[in-house]
């Protein structure tokens, strides 16, 4: 990583996101499910906000209403000033300025990394199909891809297939990644390439990152800010600005600040787990 | 990308970090000190940036590689057959070891630097020269890379042949294809030939003969209470084999074939109806919930009531019988594969519709680029599944109504007293019937190759 950064990664210009005063309230049969907890977060533009909570606590229903998936019941989402819902628009238009990174990934299996890769702008019918794979091809090779390319998703492996996930979003220069705890099925060791490889196309594409996760080490390891939240219904119960300075490699792991700040905030993210378990929540 | 031009430092004397990565490598670990250090003075430092390709598939192979530092990405052509595709390549591995196979075929995958990247090569002749001086160590070498590609690389041996360190002579040598030239009919034989060599192939005959074995002593040696009517298999093979045939049909009528092809016929025309109609309509009923709000229920009521319970109906509606009988073909078919459809389109991930959305695809686009092919592996089921019905209510129309085909020939044998010719009837149904799913079935794979190519790495 030879990119030279000095502080946190804010020098990109797009991509705040607002959420103010965010409700959202589950009616399946007639009990309402309060599941977001009048929410409200600043994200600054270029930031890496990591979001930390028990499975179930109803993070995802707050990405969701970012990538305009769900409905909120009352507040407003808000991106570089704009509304994105709010009163009067319960619901968030889908767009490739914010890009969904799912959980279990979801790179269409019939079609090879390259046409992935390429479909978002071949959709979008900005560019000539020609263009369009010239940069899908240079994408890829940037993201160490080159030799993939018509491979189907199925034939790499799951630490690939994330890679190309992000390069496929990329393509799209969105102003804010949504990840939904993309690398939760990863073992630790892939795991810790995927992190750092994350970095990397990071610190080359600076993009607002929210990032969804219940694993600490990883919140602290990727983040400039991280938001504990609290069991169903979500709110913020702790903010937190990782003060490592960027860029990070591995090392970080095992420095001194780093297990302050694991010390720091383990306690309350245990308390909220523990609550969680007590509620009986739902894994998810 | 433009491969890489080699400009290789020149092969100076031995530096003892070559012969330390050597060491290391697979390969390399039995070798005695003073040959490692004479395989280390052949071998040439490079030093690539990252995404740098160090070859191409079919380009030809003349190096063997290792890697010194950085990370290297190996992907082998399809036709390889390897198990992983995908292979990231570290410190002190060993690549492009088709420079030592038999033959020396055209490199079989692709192999380009990750990170920045120092590799050692070495050629292969140079390299076979060297070791052929201590044939006994050579051969070891040779061995272990035998074992490294069918193992780490997971090509099967047959495709992968190190060379022998004391050349046999060139006629003793097997020539196989490289991947640069194995054509679609190459490959087919090469599988067939696997397949050959598997148990599978004598499982299956085994399994015939203990079903035919069974029929014979049931029906003609035993003659158990039950099989005494029975025509036995001895019988009906002389009939069906019988120029002169004793009941009227055998291969050597042309009414067996005017049978056959009056059947396949039908079947064919209510299969390509059932399939243009049965997949437009489970699409939108999978992917309109208003329509299927609309048209479930009825198409639920409609769905299990027997084809002989429509015969009535359809002899009353069509005043031909041929179109009745094609009729109630279609019907059972058009369910089986609009039902399948619908569930296809509803197995499909919520994710995908969602990421197409993210990605700015339009309600149309979404349908044509993930409904579409993510319901394809359902459809095909589906369709199988149809062939099968469809042959299923084929015979049923066939004994109730119409002239000719299958089922009217298993029929009036029945009322005509002709028992071996209903055992003639019954296993051309089946080989016919077997026939034709096979034929669904290559299509979908055709249609598939990315569900074909998964299937075959196995569920990861």
């Amino acid at each position: 990583m030879a990119v030279k950064m000095t502080s946190g990664g804010t020098d990109a210009t797009k991509g705040a996101i607002r959420i103010d005063d965010v409700v959202k309230v589950y009616d399946p049969d007639g009990a309402a499910v309060m599941a977001v907890d009048h929410c409200s977060l600043d994200i600054a533009a270029g930031e890496i906000c990591m979001i930390v909570g028990p499975s179930g606590c109803g993070k995802t229903t707050l990405l969701n209403a970012i990538a305009g998936f769900h409905s909120i019941s009352s507040g407003a989402i808000y991106m570089d000033g704009e509304m994105l819902c709010g009163p009067g628009k319960p619901i968030a238009e889908p767009g490739s300025d914010r890009i969904v990174v799912f959980q279990n990934g979801a790179l269409f299996p019939w079609k090879t990394n390259l046409e992935n890769v390429a479909f978002g702008p071949l959709m979008q019918g900005k560019l000539s199909k020609k263009e369009v794979y010239e940069k899908a091809r240079a994408m890829m090779a940037d993201a160490g891809l080159s030799g993939t390319e018509h491979n189907y998703p199925g034939e790499v492996s799951s630490g690939l297939r994330r890679r190309v996930e992000i390069v496929r979003a990329l393509m799209n220069d969105p102003k804010v990644l949504l990840f939904d705890e993309p690398y939760r099925a990863l073992d630790s060791l892939t795991k810790s390439v995927m992190h750092e490889a994350l970095l990397d196309i990071y610190y080359r594409n600076k993009v607002t990152i929210f990032f969804i996760t219940h694993d600490l080490e990883e919140a602290i390891f990727l983040g400039h800010k991280m938001v504990i939240m609290t069991t169903r219904p979500c709110k913020p119960k702790k903010i937190l600005t990782i003060d490592i300075p960027h860029p990070r490699d591995y090392s970080v792991l095992t420095s001194r600040r780093f297990r302050e700040l694991m010390e720091e905030t383990s306690g309350a993210v245990h308390e909220e787990a523990r609550k969680a378990f007590a509620a009986g929540e739902k894994e998810g | 990308m433009t491969p890489a031009s080699p400009p290789p430092a020149p092969a100076g004397a031995a530096d003892a970090d070559m012969v330390d990565a050597l060491r290391r490598a697979l390969p390399f670990v039995s070798l005695g000190p003073d040959l490692l250090s004479r395989v280390a003075a052949i071998a040439r430092r490079e030093s690539l940036g990252p995404g740098r390709r160090i070859y191409n598939a079919g380009d030809a192979s003349d190096d063997i590689y290792i890697v010194l530092s950085g990370s290297v990405q190996h992907t082998f052509g399809a036709e390889v057959g390897a198990k992983d595709a995908l292979r990231i390549l570290v410190p002190f591995e060993v690549f492009g070891w088709a420079a030592l196979l038999e033959d020396r075929p055209g490199r079989l995958a692709t192999a380009t630097t990750l990170q920045h990247a120092e590799l050692a090569r070495i050629n292969g002749e140079e390299l076979m020269q060297l070791l052929s001086a201590d044939p006994a160590a050579g051969q070891a070498v040779m061995n272990s890379f035998a074992t490294l590609i069918n193992t780490h690389y997971t090509v099967p041996e047959t495709r992968a042949r190190v060379r022998e360190v004391v050349r046999l002579p060139a006629a003793s040598r097997r020539a196989l294809p490289s991947a640069g030239e194995m054509s679609a009919l190459q490959l087919n034989l090469y599988r067939i030939s696997l397949w050959l060599k598997s148990p599978k192939p004598y499982l299956m005959i085994v399994g015939f003969i203990i079903f035919i074995g069974l029929w014979y002593y049931a029906s003609e040696v035993w003659k158990l209470p039950r099989f005494k009517e029975m025509p036995g298999p001895t019988v009906v093979v002389k009939e069906w084999f019988n120029p002169d045939p004793a009941y009227g049909l055998s291969v050597y009528t042309p009414e067996y074939y005017t049978h056959i092809w009056n059947s396949v016929r039908r079947v064919s025309i209510a299969f390509v109806l059932a399939t243009a109609l049965g997949v437009p309509f489970g699409l939108f009923l999978g992917w309109s919930p208003k329509f299927r709000e609309y048209v479930f229920p009825v198409f639920e009521t409609l769905r299990p009531i027997p084809i002989l319970a429509w015969v009535p109906l359809a002899i009353l509606m069509f005043t031909q019988t041929e179109s009745s009988v094609i009729y109630l073909t279609f019907l059972a078919s058009f369910f089986a594969t609009a039902l399948n459809t619908m569930l296809g389109v509803q197995s499909i991930d919520e994710s995908y519709t969602r990421a197409a959305a993210c990605l700015g695809a339009s309600k149309w686009q979404v349908f044509r680029e993930v409904i579409v092919p993510g319901s394809l592996p359902f459809v095909f089921t589906g369709l199988q599944i149809s062939v099968g019905v469809a042959w299923f209510s084929l015979v049923a129309a066939e004994m109730v109504s119409g002239q000719y085909g299958l089922g009217y020939v298993i029929n009036t044998s029945y009322t005509d007293v002709k028992y071996p010719t209903i055992v003639i009837g019954m296993i051309t149904l089946g080989a016919v019937g077997y026939s034709t799913s096979a034929l669904v079935r290559l299509l979908g794979d055709h249609l598939m190759q990315w569900r074909v190519r998964e299937l075959a790495l196995g569920a990861r």
